[in-house]
């Protein structure tokens, strides 16, 4: 058997045994497409330096337990699990994500709490799915495999008052969790998502989200997400947004943990004077991996697309970077910039960086830069002669290269949290080497 | 009067090329000496290993620094012990708070000497006087270090540090260039003001100019990495009507 192949049989066994609801046909349908594409391989040109192999393995293991429990009668209740503490860390409305699947006490909480602001339903109970968006063998495999997912929408000219946060959290190891969440934003709206994902068990762990955001004309999301996952996390997570005129994406991606992570970006500028803002940041030491690929369509102009990712590399770690622009004839006045900075810290870290320009339009202002690098020597110095030893001296100097992406933080709730988890991970970082 | 700095036979190199070829200087408590020399005759070098940069490296000779060998000490550790380079061309580093900087530097050699911290209030306090002084708006305090500071800022930058670190030995290396009239006198106030009994000032200068605003005791002239010429005040004052070929010719005669 090929590495890199889910157990064919276990996997069409669970979809058949998941609950009848309106997702069925999906699941159907989804498995169908995903058993005829399997996990992407290094042999296809995007993944070419992002394995999945141990994702297939903890997916089969996750499906056979999964088959496993459902022969076991009578099934034991969940446990009770204590409230987990970063919810009282941001001041946000929080929507639970454990183990892919929704917890229904805090989507009743949020929808007392939030609930004139926006309207929340799960996708399995919702009898339009044309929604669901598959654009690729994962999010394929996220649809199959999905349990409910959830939908939030916004109606027009609604200001969301305080951010909203999803907390997406996997408890046992062999976990393999798919999370959807499909936003859309009515127009003249405006919603912050604080989300933040976890592992609350040290073993090895599989997670695949997609998020389709769908932003109505003026309509404004900004959204944070924060990856501090364990060790041994494999994560996929794939975001797919919409602009109408005038709409506004901030997006903001910290990376800090997990074994493998990959981060897929689709942005979609459908309408005049749209603006899209990515700023990411990822840490990584040991044998971390992480793979940001993004891909901006300007299919009109004029509209802005602004993007800057940065990366800290220690140890082994390996950082990919692929940044698309895709400026469509016709998308006259269009604004596209993108850079991806790194610093590395060791001989033996590496990233593979490459923004990539296609221009098919005349009217256009497009730059993209790519810079690897160590810390600045003369900084260094600098420091150290006015007495700060060498560690610190390392630490404030990539802490302030980090500090550029802080700057862009679109959600000002989730600050004091990200500054203290960035300090943290900076020192790990540094000593881990 | 005690010896602050002995420099002796002092010989050094940076990619590949000499610059210092047997230096000798002795720095007293209380003194301001003044070097002076043209470009090229090993000023900046001189500060830069007494600060000890990496990539200056010393072949030979001693600097004795309070009794101490200083060229064993690492960079920060000089600092802790009283030793401040005031740089030609500081740093610019953003993201690096101006405010924070100086906190912790002050405290680093606040925990070396075995001193409690300074708390924030004594600091701010302590830090906006001195700012005052210089003719700093206290608003530098949360800015970047030297980021998108004027050439006159970063100056009075440095100045602030060192009046903030209080040193036993301030190396000052260029501070007067690029300076307006009105920056110039700020810096030589701030540095007027930390004249010491128990402390020693080295200016190192291209133009006399500084030295009106600042009287040294002793002036000395750096030629191809040595100390040619020493004498008093008035000595920079004949270099300035003279030149530097006139004490270079004298001393090859």
């Amino acid at each position: 058997m090929n590495v890199s192949a889910l157990d064919q049989e276990l996997f069409a066994a669970v979809i058949h045994a998941m609950p009848s609801d309106e997702l069925s046909p999906v699941r159907n349908q989804a498995a169908n497409q995903f058993s005829s594409l399997g996990f992407p391989t290094t042999r296809d040109e995007d993944w070419k330096y992002t394995n999945l192999s141990a994702a297939a393995e903890i997916s089969n293991a996750w499906l056979r337990n999964r088959m496993d429990a459902a022969a076991a009668t009578p099934s034991l209740p969940p446990p009770e699990v204590a409230r987990p503490e970063i919810l009282n860390q941001m001041d946000a409305h929080w929507l639970i994500i454990r183990n892919g699947s929704i917890d229904s006490s805090s989507l009743a909480e949020l929808q007392n709490s939030l609930g004139p602001d926006i309207e929340f339903s799960k996708l399995s109970e919702q009898t339009d799915s044309t929604h669901i968006n598959i654009d690729d063998p994962m999010s394929a495999m996220n649809a199959a495999l999905l349990i409910d997912g959830l939908r939030l929408q916004v109606g027009a000219n609604v200001e969301v008052s305080k951010p909203l946060g999803i907390l997406q959290i996997d408890d046992p190891s062999q976990q393999a969790s798919q999370i959807r969440i499909v936003i859309d934003l009515g127009e003249n709206s405006r919603l912050q998502v604080i989300e933040c994902a976890l592992s609350a068990d040290s073993g090895m762990q599989f997670s695949n989200a997609v998020t389709e955001a769908s932003l109505a004309r003026a309509a404004t999301l900004e959204f944070v997400r924060i990856q501090t996952r364990s060790e041994q996390h494999i994560g996929v997570n794939r975001l797919i947004a919409s602009l109408a005129r005038d709409a506004t994406l901030r997006h903001n991606a910290f990376d800090f943990g997990g074994a493998l992570t990959r981060n897929d970006i689709s942005v979609n500028i459908a309408g005049e004077n749209a603006a899209a803002h990515l700023h990411g940041l990822y840490l990584a030491s040991g044998k971390q991996h992480i793979d940001n690929h993004t891909r901006v369509e300007h299919r009109v102009g004029p509209a802005i697309s602004n993007e800057e990712y940065r990366g800290v590399l220690n140890g082994r770690s390996r950082g990919v970077f692929n940044g698309q622009a895709v400026v469509f004839e016709g998308a006259d006045g269009t604004d596209a910039n993108q850079a991806n900075h790194n610093l590395l810290l060791s001989d033996h870290a590496e990233i593979d960086t490459k923004p990539e320009l296609e221009i098919y339009a005349d009217d256009v202002k497009c730059s993209h830069g790519a810079t690897v690098g160590q810390l600045d020597e003369s900084s260094l110095f600098y420091l150290r002669s006015r007495g700060l030893d060498q560690d610190t001296a390392r630490h404030l100097l990539t802490q302030a290269f980090a500090a550029g992406i802080l700057a862009k933080l679109a959600v000002e709730e989730s600050r004091n949290y990200l500054v203290d988890i960035l300090d943290r991970r900076l020192s790990e970082v540094l000593d881990a080497g | 009067m005690t010896n602050i700095l002995e420099v002796k036979n002092l010989q050094a190199r940076i990619a590949g090329n000499t610059i210092l070829n047997g230096l000798d200087l002795t720095v007293r408590a209380g003194e301001v000496h003044a070097i002076m020399g043209p470009n090229g005759s090993g000023k900046s070098t001189l500060a830069q290993v007494i600060a000890g940069h990496a990539d200056y490296e010393v072949l030979g000779g001693s600097v004795t620094y309070m009794g101490k060998d200083l060229l064993e000490l690492e960079p920060e550790e000089r600092a802790r012990e009283g030793v401040f380079l005031g740089f030609q061309y500081p740093v610019e580093i953003p993201g690096v708070n101006n405010a924070y900087l100086l906190k912790a530097a002050v405290n680093a050699k606040r925990r070396h000497n075995g001193q409690e911290e300074i708390d924030a209030f004594e600091f701010l306090k302590i830090a906006r006087e001195r700012m005052a002084l210089l003719g700093m708006d206290a608003s530098f305090l949360n800015r970047g270090v030297n980021e998108g500071f004027s050439g006159g800022e970063k100056k009075r930058n440095e100045i602030l540090q060192m009046a903030m670190l209080e040193p036993t030995l301030a190396i000052l290396d260029e501070t007067d260039s690029g300076l307006d009239i009105d920056a110039l006198k700020a810096v030589a106030n701030g540095v007027n003001a930390l004249r010491d009994p128990e402390r020693a000032i080295v200016l190192v200068t291209h133009y006399q100019r500084l030295l009106d605003y600042i009287e040294p005791d002793h002036v000395h002239v750096l030629s191809k990495g040595k100390i040619i010429r020493s004498g008093d005040k008035t000595l920079a004052l004949e270099l300035e009507n003279r030149g530097y070929e006139w004490v270079q010719e004298a001393a090859s005669a």
